[in-house]
């Protein structure tokens, strides 16, 4: 048995997704809805108590952590191998999948809870929306949400991620401009997290990240855009958030 | 040839240190102190990696005229070029826990004990200097991040709230280990791997940071397994590397706290 619980094609919930559908591999998928907090819900609770999105159950293994349950797919399953063969190459993967979670990605997020998060469901009764930020389980999270219903992140972070969203996009041109995937002459899970996490950067960040400034971002994305495996992946999305990524066919 | 740069064998410096033991490998060490702003090489202090080390000050294995940064991973990289001792499980489950507990250690761990050794080691060393000429140092560093880092070495500005919560993660990391070590002797299945020494690494000078939390009362079983892992043959000689002989003092400020998440 194989389930992925997940939300869109995005962020978290696509890298394994993508890395599934890379390997061909078969799985149940169970869409859970962020915006309408599915993923609090006591059924779900049974299954990861942290109330987080990806969990992969695997018979009787429960695996959380998007990036570690990609590595996880990758060694327990047959077909194309995702992790490169040279050390090296592994080490750069790993080392940017890192720079990817806790450097780039957390400071993009907060943006996108702050402009599209937030306001998708500040309208709800305020008294239910208290009660499900009561129910979050862990306070990283309660934290998370609270400021993005009640819009009380700080000029001074928000400005803070702006630049580190800066500052990760000049990294990754600078290094996609000396090889073509990230972690080398290799398509690699590093590829597929920075994808997840990179894919709609034209289109939020245009002064950032476009043609004539970022021509290697650009060039990567539509190259990984153009491979089956993700144009299934971003078929499974339900909202306007996975569909917006046609984009880059042209 | 494999060259590793590190510090006193502590923290992130310590990892590499006990794998190359571990393996039996030659290398060729050079020793950098806390405050020697110059030991790197230009050539590989100019690698992207390098100058984003989330770890900051941490180790660097030059390899194959690769320069590698992030303590962990450099430890995987051991592991993957030379298996002939293999320090991780073999199959896909054993390997996700490995990857697992590095996330914790690296995300929980590391910024909580660095916070707590920076304030008290750091900050009091950085006072006996010439505080412009730090300050200058301070400057040319090569992001916005090390800079504030070590401008809250320089100025001690670690506040009560955030050691508090640094001990608050700290505490967290000793009730998983020990919960983990319910089960056996090592942290990762029934034998020693890679995340006993990269939690031991870690917590190793917790003891003497924060004695309330961590002495054989408030965590036997913690406690038991810090000194099983500094018996081991490659823990000891790792530790002989020590140039001060208080390896557990010395501190340069590592990763962040997670901003959001
Ligand atoms: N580090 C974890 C983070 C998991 C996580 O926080 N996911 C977000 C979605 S991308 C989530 O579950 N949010 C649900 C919530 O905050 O309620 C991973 O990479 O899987």
């Amino acid at each position: 048995m194989l389930t992925l619980y997940h939300w869109e094609p995005n962020a978290n919930s696509g890298k394994p997704m993508l890395a599934l559908m890379e390997k061909g591999v078969k799985f149940d998928s169970h869409y859970l809805d962020l915006l309408n907090f599915d993923q609090h819900s006591p059924d779900y609770l049974k299954i990861n108590p942290n109330g987080t999105i990806p969990a992969l159950v695997h018979d009787d293994l429960m695996l959380t952590e998007s990036t570690a349950i990609m590595e996880y797919v990758d060694a327990a399953f047959p077909g194309p191998s995702l992790t490169p063969e040279d050390p090296v190459e592994r080490w750069r993967m790993r080392w940017w999948m890192r720079f990817f979670d806790q450097y780039f990605a957390p400071s993009l997020s907060m943006i996108g809870w702050q402009v599209f998060v937030g306001p998708s469901v500040r309208d709800r009764d305020p008294e239910l929306l208290k009660a499900a930020i009561e129910r979050i389980p862990l306070k990283e999270r309660r934290i998370a949400w609270s400021k993005a219903i009640y819009n009380t992140f700080s000029p001074e972070e928000l400005a803070e991620s702006r630049r580190r969203v800066a500052v990760g996009t000049l990294c990754l041109e600078e290094a996609l401009s000396e090889r073509p995937w990230i972690a080398g002459p290799t398509y690699s899970l590093g590829d597929i997290n920075g994808f997840n996490l990179g894919y709609a950067l034209p289109l939020a960040q245009p002064l950032l990240c476009n043609d004539e400034k970022t021509p290697h971002i650009m060039k990567w994305l539509r190259a990984i855009y153009a491979r089956p495996a993700a144009k299934a992946t971003w078929t499974m999305g339900r909202t306007q958030m996975a569909q917006r990524i046609t984009f880059l066919e042209s | 040839m494999l060259e590793l740069y590190h510090g006193e064998p502590n923290i992130f410096s310590l990892k590499p240190l006990v794998v190359l033991q571990e393996k039996g490998l030659d290398y060729t060490g050079h020793y950098v102190g806390p405050l020697d702003f110059d030991a790197l090489p230009a050539a590989v202090k100019a690698v992207m990696e390098v100058r984003h080390n989330p770890e900051g000050d941490g180790p660097v294995l030059v390899h194959r005229d690769v320069a590698m940064t992030e303590s962990f991973f450099i430890a995987l990289y051991l592991d993957d070029a030379f298996a002939d001792v293999p320090l991780r499980p073999r199959d896909a489950s054993g390997r996700w826990r490995v990857l697992m507990w590095g996330r914790f250690v690296n995300e929980v761990l590391a910024p909580s004990v660095t916070t707590l050794g920076c304030h008290k080691h750091l900050a009091p060393l950085l006072k006996t200097r010439n505080r412009d000429e730090i300050a200058q140092r301070i400057e040319a560093m090569p992001t916005e991040e090390r800079r504030e880092a070590w401008r809250a070495a320089l100025d001690d500005t670690y506040s009560a709230d955030l050691i508090a919560d640094s001990r608050r993660k700290i505490g967290l990391a000793i009730k998983k280990v020990e919960d983990a070590l319910a089960a056996g002797d090592w942290l990762a299945g029934p034998a020693y791997s890679l995340v006993d020494i990269d939690v031991f690494a870690l917590l190793a000078p917790v003891p003497a940071l924060a004695p309330d939390l961590l002495d054989g009362t408030t965590a036997p079983r913690t406690s038991a397994w810090l000194a099983r892992v500094r018996e081991r043959p490659a823990v000891v000689a790792a530790l002989a590397k020590s140039r001060t002989g208080a390896p557990q003092e010395s501190f340069v400020p590592g990763p962040e706290h997670s901003r959001w998440g």
